[in-house]
């Protein structure tokens, strides 16, 4: 009994002691600190905004851009949430994110235009599988096709590669092959994130079916021509600024209202000259 | 776990007894147990309130529904499956490799071999998550493809393998540590009865370490449920069954790696999160059912 009376005396004032510190840590930091611009979001977009924040910091003494990956669903909700000012987006906002953010008033500022190619996997494409049409890109998601021979390749499984539901990639492959941004892919066999993730597992096997940018087609990570009817169109920049390549997209960053101070400063410099020339660079297509 | 504690060694400062226990040192250290214990407190009730409207908008097919739809529907019963496959097939696949590598060196190596063997093991005990995954993702991953005919590597054998290489010094060195502190005497009386050296081993000393080898081996479980990056790296990413449900070179998905694929994206909004949240509480109970199983089962082997 008397133990028991001790240890609650002792607890009061620890707790006293612990709340204490917890409002100490609380209590706002030193406001006066260099401009930070944090950025986060597609990994489409990343190579243009970092190269571009490179180029920036050297004529903009002061303020600071930190670029993260993400894919474009973490771009957006880091925007919307406060955790960065410029989210990276390589398709448009989606119902959903708008109705979610509202009190946010996103804001999307396209800076370049992008394809989504259908890659194979080099040894599918030397062995034949040249061009694909919508209706056999549908079948293989579905699982209905589920061997390269049947769309003219070499007898192997296919191995089908899908993408994180909020990636901005499967958003505009899946709005062309499906009609439907969300659609579900019951034949696939893995789940990739960034680009460089899926350019790699493409990469590693020699049945692989994916999607991705253009701006990451090697030689190892073949794009296929869409077939439809009798016209072939390859994925190349040219079928891109001609508007011909069905799977194009705006890349975009999205800001919480019009952009101000640093934020406002750095899109422009990505809509300037300068900035146009690293999304060419980056393979991709200027909009300006 | 060391073997035996000698009751000199704490010096004679101890017979002074409990009186004096409201010093500086009683604050400090109460201070120190509240907000150890306010931690895990707010850590769990967080979960739980985090979680609670997943919980009741789905109710139990939250537990038992197999499609995961982000903005839809959450069944998480794929990834408990993948979760709970993965960590027996690391169990399967590592413990006759840790418990006869822990008899051998606790009881055939000699004392100078044993020690390299040990300080390596507890080094590699140590090695962080990524590490591995990066061997799983190069070369664990392709080595499987090739060695079942499989179409692709990335499965839920890979993880169960790849976890299984991650415990294995944890639970091989803690399973010598406790053989080696069964008793002398055990092991000189039961030579002078005329038993073995294999007797000795098998009928006195693995019997008499029993409870630190199931402690050892309920630890070594659970980091493998807890382990995220090497997992997400092999796993495959589909949040699905496998039919049929033993095919474990299927893809799969555990908790940690669905975690760690969509926690960003969804980080503090919307069901989607709270239902993120409730498969980090059943994650949780999963490892606490484990740790309780552990307990339970070393008092019972105590004689």
């Amino acid at each position: 009994m008397v133990r028991r009376v001790r240890r609650s005396r002792g607890f009061l004032p620890a707790m006293i002691v612990m709340g204490l510190l917890a409002v100490w840590t609380a209590a706002p930091g030193g406001a006066t600190e260099e401009q930070t611009v944090r950025v986060a979001g597609s990994t489409t977009v990343l190579p243009v905004v970092s190269k571009s924040a490179d180029r920036f910091k050297v004529s903009h003494k002061g303020v600071t851009v930190t670029v993260n990956a993400g894919g474009s669903g973490v771009g957006v909700n880091d925007v919307g949430n406060g955790r960065a000012q410029i989210g990276m987006l390589s398709r448009e906002l989606t119902r959903e994110e708008r109705e979610q953010f509202k009190n946010a008033g996103l804001k999307t500022h396209a800076v370049g235009r992008d394809a989504v190619a259908c890659v194979v996997s080099s040894e599918v494409y030397s062995a034949g599988v040249k061009t694909l049409s919508k209706e056999q890109i549908r079948d293989i998601y579905l699982g209905k096709i589920g061997n390269w021979k049947d769309v003219g390749g070499p007898d192997r499984r296919i191995v089908v590669i899908d993408k994180e539901t909020h990636r901005g990639t499967r958003h505009v492959f899946m709005q062309y092959v499906f009609g439907d941004e969300q659609a579900r892919a019951p034949g696939a066999r893995l789940v990739t994130g960034s680009n460089n993730e899926e350019q790699t597992k493409v990469a590693q096997s020699d049945a692989a079916i994916g999607m991705l940018s253009i701006a990451w087609i090697n030689p190892d990570v073949v794009g296929v021509g869409i077939r439809d009817g009798d016209r072939v169109i390859q994925p190349t920049l040219a079928t891109v600024r001609d508007g011909s390549f069905p799977i194009s997209r705006n890349l975009n960053l999205v800001t919480a209202g019009e952009p101000r101070g640093a934020v406002k400063e750095f899109i422009d410099f990505i809509l300037g000259p300068e900035g146009q020339k690293i999304v060419e660079e980056s393979g991709y297509v200027a909009v300006r | 776990m060391s073997p035996s504690v000698d009751p000199q060694a704490n010096g004679p400062e101890r017979n002074e007894g409990p009186s004096s226990d409201r010093g500086p040192a009683y604050w400090v250290c109460a201070f120190f147990a509240c907000v150890a214990f306010g931690a895990a407190g707010i850590l769990l009730c967080y979960l739980i309130g985090e979680s609670l409207p997943a919980l009741r908008s789905q109710g139990w097919p939250f537990l038992f529904g197999k499609d995961w739809f982000a903005g839809e529907k959450y069944g998480a019963l794929p990834m408990i499956y993948g979760s709970a496959m993965a960590t027996a097939l690391a169990l399967a696949l590592a413990l006759p490799f840790a418990l006869g590598g822990a008899v051998f060196v606790s009881e055939f190596l000699p004392s100078r071999a044993r020690l390299i063997v040990k300080s390596i093991m507890e080094l590699l005990a140590g090695a962080p998550g990524i590490i591995y995954g990066l061997l799983g993702m190069s070369l664990l991953a392709p080595w499987i493809k090739n060695a079942f005919g499989l179409i692709d590597g990335n499965s839920l054998f890979a993880a169960g393998a790849l976890l299984g290489i991650m415990v294995l010094p944890t639970v091989m060195t803690l399973s010598e540590d406790a053989l080696r502190s069964v008793p002398a005497e055990y092991r000189e009386n039961a030579i002078s009865l005329g038993l073995t050296k294999t007797e000795v081993v098998f009928s006195v000393a693995v019997p008499q370490a029993l409870p630190g080898i199931a402690g050892a081996v309920f630890l070594g479980l659970g980091r493998a449920m807890g382990e995220t990056i090497a997992v997400l790296l092999v796993i495959g990413g589909i949040d699905r069954i496998p039919s049929p449900w033993y095919d474990v070179f299927s893809p799969g998905q555990s908790i940690p790696s669905k975690l760690g694929r969509e926690a960003a994206e969804s980080l503090g909004y919307g069901l989607h999160w709270n239902a993120l949240m409730g498969l980090g509480l059943v994650l949780l109970l999963m490892t606490m059912a484990v740790a309780f199983a552990g307990n339970l089962f070393l008092r019972r082997s105590r004689p």
